[in-house]
């Protein structure tokens, strides 16, 4: 049974059609690549994915729960966590905060818990700040933890907004273009994080990226998306020698005379 | 941790030492009735500046209405004073207007947000200017309250010590609001909103929550305010009225407390100082501003907070009030 399936999925902007027929589907522990060109849709569907568009038409299922209608705040509360192509954290928070924040959805204490200072607020927040630092601690981010995040090296950035994303305690994670900006030994080190967060937390992952051999090397199975549309699905074999594929990534052949 | 709980211990030890010894210098005369009103005003400026910095500069939504919600609690608070005879002491009736003005301006805050705070930046800073020019105008025909004459005879409840209380309540109110995830929620919306939704907070929630708290401390502070210049006239809660209190706010540093507090003390101070030059008054006053946003624009305590333990164990004077969690 897959935990995420999509059904006929469609969002026009205007006249615009940006993506149509999106049908993919995940099943629980997989790790799946979303390509295809610039353009071709990805993010939006992406954006749909997790209730910051709203599609024209079509179905999402999340563990067999159509989540289309929703607020961003309750897909993520339902167990959808992402990452931004062009780095959102809170730039101007520690490092520390940037994690705390995403355990908001947990805090049981109320608003006068914390005027009022009670026993409660105080022992969760204590719970938070050390669960917070544990979780950095995984990351490798311990010692950086009062840091302003927007100090933190790119690579790190990085690695802090997919701890964030993480600390929501999500089901799937949508990673969209993780490794844009990174040098190849960057790549790598992601590499090894994507594939040990997904054993460590029990994670089913929806990659999208431009760079193929972080694609070729980690996806199980491939989407690859061109105007809006799934022309191919298949292992990474299949998909590199996919003739629509090529044609999308690298153009027609022209016939020999 | 313990050191800033003993930190913590001192500032409010401070804080009612503060109080009584001007208390008591006002009562044996050493500080007459005029520094009493401007202390008064002091404290008056601290809660309005610091509850406006809970919706512009925590939450990060740009609001010009604060005038509109002072009025509302000003106006509703002289109700409770001047046109219900209710048969109680005097500090009880005062209470009582003080709630009914605070909880009565967020009720307007909570009305006016729920629209409006889908708008942002700018658009959001026009629509709640709109929304204070509507409330005054309203407050201006209604015959009940005294309309274009103003409301007269209100008693004069407020002296130096109701509003210093008042004002320590509200900072104490807003930092410890601020220090919860509650309030890192709307830090965080500050931040990114986008970003804060994908991390599962109701943006939304948390908007108009910050925008009901502000209001209901700009009612109080509008009550309080009444009861010290004994007479509510429209023209007092004008638009200027609420960029008086902006420019405390972000000359304070957008999100700073102790900025705001420091701001509004201080902008009080030199306002009343310039009272004998009267004609250059505005003029020195906007300069100083110019000057201020020429060489500091992130306002003079940018977004940190002053705080005692960076004088015991720590190499800056100012320290991010973001980072208290470890």
């Amino acid at each position: 049974m897959p935990i995420l399936e999509t059904k006929q999925l469609i969002k026009t902007f205007g006249g615009l059609t940006a993506v149509s027929e999106f049908d993919i589907y995940l099943n629980k522990g997989e790790l799946i690549g979303l390509i295809g060109p610039n353009g071709a849709g990805k993010t939006t569907a992406f954006n749909m994915l997790t209730g910051v568009y709203q599609p024209t038409s079509g179905q999402i299922n999340f563990l067999d729960e159509s989540v289309v209608g929703k607020y961003p705040y309750e897909i993520t509360q339902k167990g959808i966590a992402r990452t931004f192509q062009n780095i959102r954290l809170f730039k101007d928070l520690s490092v520390i905060d940037n994690v705390k924040i995403a355990y908001h959805q947990n805090v049981n204490y109320s608003v006068l818990d914390s005027i009022l200072q009670t026993r409660k607020y105080r022992q969760e927040e204590k719970e938070i700040t050390e669960k917070a630092l544990e979780f950095l601690k995984i990351f490798k981010l311990d010692h950086k933890s009062q840091e302003y995040a927007k100090n933190l090296p790119y690579g790190e950035q990085r690695r802090l907004e997919i701890a964030r994303a993480l600390a929501t305690k999500p089901k799937l994670v949508l990673l969209d273009e993780p490794a844009a900006g990174m040098n190849p030994q960057e790549t790598q080190e992601l590499l090894g994080l994507i594939k040990w967060i997904r054993e460590y937390f029990d994670l089913t992952i929806l990659l999208i990226e431009h760079d193929m051999s972080l694609v070729m090397n980690v996806c199980e199975r491939i989407y690859v998306l061109d105007y809006g549309k799934i022309i191919a699905h298949g292992t990474p074999q299949e998909i590199k020698i996919n003739p629509r594929v090529i044609e999308a990534y690298l153009g027609e052949e022209v016939p020999v005379c | 941790m313990r050191a800033m709980d003993k930190n913590r211990l001192i500032v409010a030890a401070g804080a009612v030492a503060l109080g009584i010894i001007l208390q008591l210098l006002i009562w044996n005369g050493t500080l007459n009735a005029y520094y009493a009103q401007v202390l008064t005003m002091m404290s008056i400026f601290v809660i309005m500046a610091t509850s406006l910095n809970l919706i512009n500069g925590i939450t990060g939504q740009f609001s010009l209405g604060h005038a509109g919600f002072a009025a509302v609690g000003g106006y509703f608070s002289a109700i409770i004073t001047t046109r219900l005879q209710l048969p109680l002491p005097a500090p009880m009736i005062f209470t009582i207007s003080l709630l009914v003005g605070g909880l009565i301006a967020a009720l307007a805050g909570f009305l006016i947000g729920l629209p409006t705070l889908r708008l942002k930046g700018d658009y959001l800073a026009i629509a709640t200017l709109g929304f204070g020019e509507i409330i005054r105008v309203l407050f201006l025909n209604w015959k009940y309250v005294g309309a274009a004459a103003g409301m007269w005879g209100i008693p004069g409840y407020t002296n130096f010590i109701w509003a210093y209380m008042l004002a320590v309540l509200t900072v104490i109110f807003i930092v410890h609001f601020m220090n919860s995830s509650h309030g890192r929620a709307c830090i965080s919306i500050r931040e990114d909103e986008i970003a804060a939704e994908t991390m599962g907070i109701n943006t939304t929630k948390y908007k108009v929550m910050a925008f009901t708290f502000g209001a209901f401390f700009a009612g109080v502070g509008g009550a309080v305010l009444g009861h010290l210049i004994r007479l509510l006239h429209p023209a007092t809660f004008s638009m200027t009225f609420s960029v008086e209190i902006l420019l405390m706010v972000v000359l304070g540093g957008l999100g700073s407390i102790t900025g705001s507090i420091s701001a509004a003390i201080l902008l009080t101070f030199v306002s009343e100082a310039l009272r004998k030059f009267n004609e250059l008054r505005m003029v020195i006053y906007a300069l100083m501003l110019i000057g201020i946003m020429l060489f500091r624009p992130q306002g003079l305590f940018g977004r940190k907070e002053f705080s005692l333990d960076l004088l015991t164990d720590s190499r800056f004077m100012f320290k991010s009030s973001k980072n208290r969690g470890a």
